[in-house]
C-alpha cells in the first residue's frame, strides 16, 4: 500500500495529472466559479439564521445514506470505501475551494443543504456556530476521541470540541534549489535576503493575503494578527517596494508543478504541498525544505457536521470511524498531513512512509506556530496583496 | 390578440435576462453604493456615496488595469490575427467534406476544462518542462527555456483559449459571404486581396465584431489564465475583484470595481470601433459614390 | 440602332474572324469532377458580336462551359482562346470577359452605384470618367434613379439590370450569361428577353447566354448550341434548330414533337407504324435501317371530323391517321387535341385557337400532315433523353 503510491508519485510523465488535481483541489486559491457565484448568500449570515432542525444523533441504527462536504480529493479512497463495505452507509462526496464556498451554501440551505459532515478550517468555525450552521457533536457516539492527540484538540475557536474534531492540520515554510542557493536558509529573513539576492526574479509566494503579511510579521517577530496601524503599514511598504520586484509568481501550490519543473529557486509553501513536489521531483536531493521561523502559521481543518444533516448517526460513525489508529494512518499516507492522531508519527514511520519531517514536527517546532484570525484588519491585509501583486506584475 | 403568441415566445429568454444577467448586475451597482459595515459584514446600503468608487481608482487599481487591458487588446488582436486567415481557410479553401472535422478540431480544447488545459500549458513551458527539453535537444536553444511567467506565456495561453471563440463566429460569417460574390468581385477585374478587402472582409464584418468581443470581454475579466502562465505578470483586474468579494469579504468595494471593470470594457470597445471607423475612413471616401438621382428624372 | 438591331437578329453572323476582338474559340474542352466528366472534348467557335445561346437540360455542362471561358474553372484538357489569346491559367479577374450570374450576385453592402462603379475602380479609372460610365451604364439599363438604393431595396427584376449594368460598364469584348432571367417572373423574363437582345444589338458586344429554357434560346439568340452529356449535339440557328432537328435528342428538346416508332419503308423514306400509320419524310433518312422513329410537331397536324374528310375523298393512307378524339384543352393562344391513333399510341394535334375546329371528344377525327414536316431518326437516339413522354392514351 505505501510502496504502491510513491512510485507513481516520482513518475515525471505522469506529472501533469496529480499537479492538476492538486491546484484544483484544496484551499481558496484561483476561485473558480467566478466572484458572484461562490459568495452567493453569505450575506444572509446575521443574526436569526440561529434556529435549525434538531436531528440529534442517539445512537440508534444508521441510516443508509452519507453525504460529506469537503476539500477536494481530502480523504483516502480506501478509507471511504472500507467504510461503506463494514457499516452500510453509502458515501456521496461533494468539494468545495474555499470556506466562503462552503459557508455560503450552508446559509443558503439553511438547514437543507443535505449534506452531513463538512469540514470548515479552525478559524471560520465560531462565525459557523453562531450563525447556526453547525450541530453540536455527541461526543458519545465518538469513542475513538481517545485516539487523538490532546494537543490538536480543544483549539481557540471550539474550546472544548463540542462542534469539531481535527481532521488535518499544516504549516508554511519554504523550500529552495540548492543548486541555485548554496549556503544554508533557516529562517525568513534568510528567505527575504534570497529573494533579494540569488534568487531574485526567480522567487515564488503564496498567492494568500495573510501568507504575506505573515512572512514579513513573522521574521520581525511581530503577531501576525495584529491589527496595528504602524505594523501593517511596515509589512506594506516592505512587501511593496521591497520583496515585491524579485517575486516572479504568486502561486499557492508551488508543489504541483514549480518543484517538479524546476520553475523557481525559492518558494514559500505548505508543507503538504512542498513534500509532494519533492517526492514528485526527478532529483529529490536538489531541494531543500525550511520550516518557517523563528514563528510561521497552524491551519487546521476540523470535522464538523452541518446543522439539519438528515444522517447524523452515519455521520457520527463515520468521524468515529475515520478516528481509528489504522485509518488514521492510511489518510496521512494519502494526504500527506498530519491528522492529529496520538502516535500517528511512530505509526507511519513504521510503514516506512517517505519525507516524514515535512508532515510531522517537534513540540518545539509547534510551539512556534500560531493561528490566524479574521479581524478588521483582512480588508487592509487584502489591499497590501493587490498592492504587492501590482508591484510585482510592474 | 393575435400578436400575443408570439410575445410569449419571448417571454422565456426574457425572464432568463432579466434573472440572470438584470438583476445581478443591478445588485452589483446596487452594493457599489455601499460600505463594509464590520468583519463578518459583508455589505450595507444605509448609507450611499461615492467613497467605493474614490478608494477602487486608486493606484493599484490603475497599475493593474494597465496590465489587464495589455493582455486583453494584446490577446483579442492576436487571435483576429490568427483567427482571421485561419477561419478564411476553413469557410473557403478548405474541401467543404472536410469542414465538419476542421470545426471539430478547433473545438478540441473546449472538451477539457479551462484550467486544465491552462495548467497544462503551464507544465509545458516550464524551464524543466518538455518544450524546453524538446528545444534543448535539437539545438534551438543553450539553457532552458525562460518563457514561463513572461507575458510571451500569458499570449500563448491566450490565444489557446480563446482562438476557437475568434474563429467560430468569424468562419460561420465567410460561410455565409458565399462564393458567388467573391466570383462576382474577381469576374470585375479585382485580384484576391481586393476581393478580400472590398467584398468578403466588409461582409463578414458581423463576425468579426462577434469575434472580438466574444474573445475580448471574457479576457478582460479572466485572470486564471494570466495568472497560471504570467505570475506575477498576469496581474488582472479580475482577481483583484474576486479577492475583494471573497477573501476581504467587502462586497461593496468589489462591485465598485466591478462596475469599473464594465465601464472601462465598454470604454474600449467603444474607442476601439471609432479607431476602426477613422483609419478606413479615407478607404472608404475613395469607394463611397454617390450619383446625383435627380439628373436623371427628366 | 434599329437597322443594326434587325441586322443582327438575322440568322447569319456577323463578319467572322476567330482572332477579332470579341472572338471566343474553345477547342477540344474537358473538364471532369472527380472522374465524372462534366465537359466532354467540346469545340466551338463564336463569332464576334454574336449571340450565341448554350442550351441544354442540368448537368449537360453548359454552365460548366461557361464558367471555363469566365475562368472561374480551368479546363483539364483544350484550348480557350478569347479575341485571338489563349487565356489558358488566366485568373478571372485578366480576362476581357464579364458575367452576368444567375442570382445576380450584388455586392449588399454597396448602393448601386457602388456596385457598377467596382470593376471600374478595380481597374483605376480615373474619378471624372468613372462617374460619367457608371451614370451613363445606369441609363442603358433604366436605373439611373436607382443608383443609391441598396440591392436589397430592389425587385428582382431591377436587381437584374443592376448586374447587366456593373458587367457592361466595364466594356467587356464577350458577356457571359448565366442563366440570368432565371429568377422572373414570366411576363417580366419576355420583357428582359426582347430588352436584352436589343442591347446586345446595339452595343455589339459578343453574348454567351447559357439557360435550359429553349423559349428563351429561341427567341434571342443568333446560333444556338444544343448540349448533351458535355458535348454540342446541334450548332445552329432558331429555325434551323427548330425545323430541321439533327437527332431526336434535338427535335425532342426544342418545342414538343410527336414521336412514332416503326418500321422502315420506301427505302429509308419513311416509317409504318404497328397500327399502319405511314410517315413519310421529304427526304431519304434512314438508309440501312430496318426500324426507325418519325417525330411531327403538334402544330405540323391538322385535325378535321373523320366523316367531313371522307366527303372531300381524303383517308388515311399515307401521313395521315384517322383515330379518336380524347380530349381537346384550351391553351389560349392555340387549342390543344389528344387523338388515339392505334393501340396504345396517341398523337398531340395544336392548332391556333381562331382556325381550330369544333370538336367534341369522342369524335371519329382524321389528322394529316405534311411530308417536310415529318422528321425521321434511327431508333437508339432516344429522345426520352432529353425529357420526351410520350402523350397519354385512354
Amino acid at each position: 500500500m505505501n510502496a504502491s503510491r510513491s512510485p507513481i508519485r516520482i513518475l515525471a510523465s505522469a506529472s501533469a495529472a496529480p499537479i492538476i488535481r492538486r491546484e484544483l483541489n484544496r484551499r481558496n486559491f484561483l476561485a473558480l466559479a467566478g466572484a458572484l457565484g461562490v459568495t452567493g448568500a453569505l450575506a444572509a449570515c446575521s443574526p436569526g439564521g440561529g434556529e435549525t432542525p434538531s436531528t440529534e444523533a442517539t445512537g440508534g441504527p444508521l441510516e443508509k445514506e452519507l453525504s460529506i462536504y469537503t476539500w477536494g480529493d481530502y480523504d483516502n479512497p480506501d478509507v471511504l470505501s472500507a467504510f461503506t463495505d463494514e457499516l452500510g452507509p453509502r458515501i456521496t462526496l461533494d468539494s468545495f475551494n474555499s470556506n466562503e464556498e462552503l459557508i455560503s451554501k450552508l446559509v443558503a440551505a439553511k438547514g437543507t443543504s443535505g449534506y452531513d459532515i463538512v469540514v470548515p478550517t479552525g478559524v471560520f468555525i465560531p462565525q459557523m456556530i453562531e450563525n447556526g450552521l453547525l450541530q453540536k457533536l455527541n461526543r458519545d457516539l465518538i469513542p475513538n476521541l481517545e485516539h487523538m492527540d490532546a494537543d490538536y484538540l480543544g483549539r481557540a475557536w471550539d474550546p472544548n470540541n463540542d462542534y469539531s474534531i481535527c481532521k488535518a492540520w499544516g504549516t508554511t515554510g519554504f523550500v529552495y534549489d540548492k543548486t541555485k542557493i548554496t549556503r544554508e536558509l533557516k529562517t525568513w529573513n534568510d528567505f527575504i535576503d534570497a529573494a533579494q539576492n540569488e534568487a531574485s526574479g526567480s522567487t515564488s509566494v503564496l498567492d494568500d493575503p495573510a501568507e504575506l503579511t505573515g512572512l514579513y510579521f513573522w521574521a520581525n517577530g511581530i503577531d501576525w494578527n495584529t491589527t496595528d496601524q504602524g505594523d501593517l503599514d511596515a509589512a506594506e511598504d516592505f512587501l511593496v517596494n521591497t520583496l515585491a520586484p524579485h517575486v516572479s509568481a504568486f502561486d499557492s501550490y508551488p508543489g504541483g508543478a514549480a518543484i517538479p519543473q524546476g520553475t523557481h529557486a525559492l518558494m514559500q509553501v505548505w508543507n503538504g504541498d512542498a513534500r509532494i513536489g519533492i517526492l514528485e521531483s526527478p532529483d529529490p536531493d536538489r531541494w531543500q525544505w525550511v520550516l518557517g521561523a523563528p514563528a510561521t502559521e497552524i491551519w487546521m481543518d476540523n470535522w464538523a457536521i452541518a446543522a439539519g444533516a438528515p444522517n447524523p448517526e452515519a455521520a457520527h460513525a463515520f468521524i468515529d470511524y475515520v478516528l481509528t489508529p489504522e485509518n488514521q494512518l492510511l489518510q496521512v499516507d494519502y494526504i500527506g498531513y498530519h491528522t492529529g492522531a496520538k502516535g500517528i508519527e511512530s505509526a507511519a514511520e513504521d510503514a516506512g512512509l517517505p519525507m516524514l519531517d515535512l508532515v510531522f514536527f517537534s513540540s518545539e517546532q509547534v510551539a512556534t506556530m500560531h493561528e490566524g484570525e479574521v479581524t478588521e484588519a483582512q480588508q487592509r491585509i487584502v489591499e497590501i496583496w493587490n498592492k504587492m501583486k501590482a508591484a510585482a506584475g510592474a | 390578440m393575435r400578436r400575443a403568441p408570439g410575445i410569449a415566445l419571448a417571454i422565456p429568454a426574457w425572464a432568463w435576462l432579466l434573472i440572470f444577467f438584470v438583476a445581478p448586475v443591478g445588485m452589483v451597482i446596487w452594493f457599489s453604493f455601499g460600505y463594509k459595515p464590520g468583519i463578518f459584514g459583508t455589505h450595507a446600503n444605509d448609507v450611499l456615496s461615492f467613497d467605493r468608487y474614490a478608494e477602487a481608482m486608486s493606484p493599484t487599481f490603475f497599475a493593474t488595469f494597465q496590465n489587464t487591458l495589455w493582455v486583453g487588446i494584446a490577446g483579442t488582436l492576436l487571435c483576429l490575427l490568427i483567427g482571421l486567415p485561419a477561419a478564411y481557410w476553413m469557410a473557403v479553401k478548405a474541401p467543404p467534406s472536410r469542414r465538419g472535422l476542421l470545426l471539430a478540431l478547433v473545438m478540441v480544447p473546449f472538451w477539457t476544462n479551462f484550467l486544465v488545459r491552462t495548467i497544462g500549458w503551464q507544465v509545458i513551458l516550464a524551464p524543466e518542462g518538455w518544450a524546453s527539453t524538446l528545444l534543448q535537444s535539437i539545438g534551438m536553444l543553450n539553457g532552458p527555456l525562460d518563457i514561463l511567467y513572461t507575458r510571451t506565456a500569458v499570449l500563448i495561453g491566450v490565444v489557446y483559449n480563446y482562438l476557437p471563440l475568434m474563429i467560430l463566429p468569424l468562419f460561420v460569417a465567410f460561410d455565409r459571404v458565399g462564393h458567388s460574390l467573391r466570383e462576382a468581385s474577381k469576374d470585375l477585374g479585382a485580384g484576391r486581396w481586393s476581393t478580400f478587402f472590398r467584398v468578403t472582409l466588409p461582409l463578414a464584418r458581423p463576425g468579426v465584431i462577434a469575434g472580438v468581443l466574444l474573445v475580448f470581454i471574457p479576457l478582460m475579466g479572466d485572470y486564471i489564465t494570466a495568472t497560471v502562465l504570467g505570475g506575477a505578470k498576469g496581474n488582472m483586474v479580475g482577481q483583484l475583484v474576486a479577492s475583494q468579494f471573497q477573501t476581504a469579504q467587502n462586497w461593496a468595494l468589489g462591485s465598485a470595481m466591478a462596475v469599473l471593470l464594465i465601464l472601462v470594457i465598454m470604454a474600449t470597445v467603444a474607442a476601439g470601433a471609432v479607431l476602426v471607423w477613422l483609419v478606413t475612413w479615407p478607404l472608404r471616401a475613395r469607394q463611397r459614390l454617390v450619383l446625383d438621382t435627380k439628373e436623371a428624372v427628366r | 440602332m434599329t437597322i443594326e438591331a434587325t441586322q443582327s437578329a438575322t440568322a447569319t453572323p456577323p463578319e467572322s474572324g476567330t482572332d477579332a476582338s470579341g472572338a471566343v474559340v474553345l477547342e477540344g474542352l474537358v473538364k471532369r469532377y472527380s472522374g465524372v466528366v462534366a465537359v466532354d472534348g467540346l469545340s466551338l467557335r463564336i463569332e464576334p458580336g454574336e449571340f450565341i445561346s448554350l442550351l441544354g437540360p442540368s448537368g449537360c455542362g453548359k454552365t460548366t462551359t461557361l464558367r471555363m471561358i469566365a475562368g472561374f474553372e480551368q479546363p483539364d484538357e483544350g484550348d480557350i482562346r478569347i479575341s485571338g489569346r489563349s487565356v489558358l491559367g488566366q485568373p478571372p479577374y485578366r480576362r476581357n470577359v464579364n458575367t452576368v450570374f444567375q442570382a445576380y450576385a450584388l455586392f449588399p453592402h454597396m448602393s448601386v452605384a457602388e456596385n457598377v462603379a467596382y470593376g471600374l475602380q478595380q481597374h483605376r479609372t480615373p474619378r471624372s470618367e468613372l462617374r460619367e460610365r457608371v451614370a451613363s451604364a445606369l441609363e442603358l439599363v433604366k436605373m439611373r434613379s436607382f443608383a443609391d438604393r441598396k440591392p436589397m431595396q430592389l425587385s428582382g427584376g431591377q436587381q437584374q439590370r443592376v448586374a447587366l449594368a456593373r458587367a457592361l460598364v466595364n466594356r467587356p469584348s464577350v458577356l457571359l450569361l448565366d442563366e440570368p432571367l432565371g429568377a422572373l417572373d414570366r411576363q417580366l423574363r419576355e420583357e428582359m428577353q426582347l430588352e436584352l437582345k436589343l442591347l446586345q444589338a446595339k452595343l455589339g458586344i459578343t453574348f454567351v447566354f447559357v439557360t435550359h429554357d429553349q423559349g428563351e434560346a429561341l427567341s434571342m439568340s443568333d446560333r444556338i448550341a444544343i448540349m448533351r452529356e458535355g458535348r454540342i449535339e446541334q450548332l445552329a440557328d432558331a429555325s434551323t434548330i427548330y425545323g430541321r432537328p439533327a437527332s431526336a435528342y434535338v427535335a425532342a428538346f426544342v418545342g414538343q414533337q410527336n414521336f412514332l416508332r416503326g418500321t422502315v419503308a420506301d427505302g429509308g423514306l419513311a416509317v409504318t407504324t404497328p397500327s399502319g400509320v405511314v410517315l413519310r419524310a421529304g427526304e431519304t433518312a434512314l438508309v440501312g435501317h430496318t426500324e426507325g422513329q418519325a417525330a411531327v410537331r403538334p402544330e405540323s397536324v391538322s385535325i378535321e371530323r373523320a366523316d367531313a374528310a371522307a366527303t372531300r375523298g381524303e383517308r388515311g393512307s399515307v401521313n395521315a391517321a384517322s383515330g379518336t378524339l380524347l380530349s381537346i384543352s384550351h391553351q389560349g393562344e392555340t387549342m390543344q387535341y389528344l387523338v388515339e391513333i392505334g393501340e396504345a399510341t396517341s398523337l398531340i394535334v395544336r392548332r391556333p385557337t381562331p382556325t381550330a375546329p369544333q370538336l367534341s371528344a369522342g369524335d371519329p377525327v382524321l389528322c394529316t400532315w405534311a411530308a417536310e414536316n415529318v422528321q425521321l431518326f434511327p431508333l437508339d437516339d432516344a429522345p426520352e433523353d432529353a425529357g420526351y413522354v410520350p402523350p397519354p392514351t385512354a
